[in-house]
């Protein structure tokens, strides 16, 4: 009778395994193998309607794509907005996370639910109004606008991140190496950094991605001057679609943001104590 | 805990903590004041509810604000519908959960204009889903499924999409019940439609709340699904809010701001009441 009853669960695992494949395959693969095809459709053989495949596939609209629209200038003022969003957040992130990670005071909970803010304000709304107040201020530098609504609207993540690591330091370390009598850089370079580096990377990469994604801000606050790739990526979707485009820019957009985040996933499963320290 | 250390920890915290309050309460207060005729940019700074008549008063703008409020509800219940039984269902480690956990989590990393082109892609006139009908002689001609009127696309979109998040949340409470508390439960006869009522339900409750009030405020100011997959009928609250800040000239940035509030109080209250609904129901079905 058991043998039975575990046989069935075995076969209803293989076959909620199976849909759980073919879902993903229509959701997610095809979709994703459907944008690779659009983007290597040749510009003189279009794929058009009864057509099950594209004529002809190559690499002349990747190559159109970068040298006739804005892209280069794009990627570049994403990917430098990104690195000085994400150092920036780490520096003001720090001691706030330092705080709610290590001491106990007044408030705390609430000082945690403060720092969330960001997330529950629709982006738009904190772009729109964020650019009234730069006019109101007389700020006009489109990347400075950017780079401070960028670096606020992502503190939460920083610090939420930072906090745990913060959190996952074992205190008797740290007096082991005070009773030890190592400087407090000491006491910070063999006690705390070996724990909190995983984190604090992966605070860093998680931060410049969203940094590389975030749409509101950059085009409220950086039209019409300073374009980013998923500006680029809304214009192909607007009035004039231009499915080709649209499918190459959304490659440049996703895939190297997923590789850097398996790095950040990967370095935040190495952020264990017991790993770095040793101990159990 | 000294004086001493309080103090401590509130300066180490304001690098973080000021940047948040200070910027979060100028653009809410912008806002706020720009809806009232302050920090007006077309004439005297001075109070007045003429914004507000303007925008209360229009056919469009109720539109959209139902628009918004039933995209948000509906895209909320929906993902939270399909992440809970695949909570439920991952709630113990078996062989191939972990690749399950991780198809699951991966539209997280897809960027919502990425999503929305995809989708687009997908269903549109010539695109494969067209295709695939066609060839299989499901439909003679392919159809218009793009931009449809009730918003169906965006619906799917909003659930492809922050279903992930629900999952993460409550897949964490659902695998917190202790397998004491269910064995109790079996050992007096409790079915799995009595357990999952009387205890894994009230247990998970917050966590079905969390996931609730989270999508709905995401969808609720949603933009680029909107815009790209949307009816074309009619505007999302944020979609509406852009529109009337760049077409009014002046006077767009009052009007703007009194959609900004009325996107705002539906967050919040929307949010509320879904997850009030939730935590009634959940008490009834205990019963």
């Amino acid at each position: 009778m058991h043998g039975i009853t575990s046989s069935r669960t075995v076969w209803y695992r293989r076959l909620s395994i199976g849909l759980a494949l073919a879902v993903f395959f229509f959701a997610l693969a095809l979709p994703f193998a459907l944008a690779v095809l659009w983007s290597l459709v040749d510009p003189a053989h279009p794929w058009a309607y009864p057509a099950v495949l594209p004529p002809v596939l190559s690499l002349r609209r990747w190559l159109e794509v970068w040298t006739t629209s804005a892209l280069p200038q794009a990627l570049y003022n994403s990917y430098m907005l990104a690195a000085c969003v994400s150092i920036a957040t780490l520096l003001l992130a720090s001691s706030a996370a330092y705080a709610l990670g290590r001491m106990e005071f007044v408030g705390k909970s609430i000082i945690h639910l403060l720092t969330l803010v960001p997330l529950i304000i629709p982006n738009f709304i904190s772009a729109i109004f964020f650019s009234a107040l730069l006019i109101e201020l007389d700020v006009y530098s489109r990347f400075l606008g950017v780079l401070i609504g960028h670096t606020v609207s992502l503190l939460p993540y920083a610090i939420r991140l930072m906090t745990v690591s913060f959190a996952m330091v074992r205190q008797d370390l740290i007096d082991a190496a005070r009773d030890l009598g190592a400087s407090p850089l000491t006491v910070f370079r063999t006690a705390y950094l070996p724990v909190i580096k995983p984190g604090l990377l992966a605070a860093l990469i998680i931060v410049f991605i969203l940094s590389i994604e975030e749409f509101a801000i950059s085009y409220i606050v950086g039209a019409p001057d300073f374009i980013t790739v998923p500006t680029i990526l809304y214009s192909y979707l607007g009035y004039n679609f231009i499915r080709p485009n649209a499918a190459a820019v959304s490659l440049i957009l996703v895939v190297p943001n997923v590789v850097l985040m398996l790095i950040a996933e990967r370095l935040l499963r190495s952020a264990d104590p017991a790993i770095v320290t040793g101990k159990g | 805990m000294t004086n001493n250390q309080t103090l401590k920890a509130y300066l180490l915290l304001l690098p973080g903590l000021l940047p948040i309050i200070a910027f979060m309460s100028l653009v809410v207060g912008m806002a706020v004041s720009q809806s009232i005729g302050f920090f007006n940019f077309s004439g005297a700074d001075q109070f007045s509810i003429q914004s507000w008549r303007e925008i209360l008063s229009q056919d469009q703008f109720w539109r959209a604000f139902l628009y918004s409020a039933r995209t948000a509800t509906l895209s909320a219940i929906l993902s939270v519908l399909l992440a809970y039984p695949i909570a439920l269902w991952l709630r113990r480690p078996f062989p191939g959960s972990d690749l399950i956990s991780a198809m699951i989590k991966a539209p997280i990393l897809v960027h919502g204009l990425v999503a929305a082109f995809l989708f687009v892609n997908f269903i549109s006139f010539q695109g494969f889903l067209n295709v695939a009908l066609v060839n299989l002689g499901f439909t003679a001609s392919p159809m218009r499924m793009q931009n449809d009127t009730y918003a169906i696309g965006v619906v799917i979109l909003q659930v492809w999409k922050n279903m992930p998040f629900a999952f993460l949340i409550i897949v964490g409470s659902v695998r917190a019940i202790g397998d004491d508390i269910l064995d109790a439960a079996r050992g007096l006869g409790a079915g799995w439609l009595a357990r999952l009522r009387r205890i894994i339900l009230p247990l998970t409750l917050r966590s079905l709340q969390a996931a609730l009030v989270l999508i709905f405020i995401v969808a609720a100011g949603d933009y680029s699904f909107q815009a790209v997959a949307g009816p074309t009928s009619v505007n999302s609250l944020a979609q509406f809010m852009v529109r009337t800040q760049a077409d009014n000239g002046a006077n767009g940035w009052n009007e703007a701001a009194v959609v900004a509030v009325m996107l705002m109080g539906l967050s919040l209250f929307g949010s509320l009441i879904v997850a009030g609904l939730t935590q009634l129901a959940v008490r009834r079905m205990r019963r």
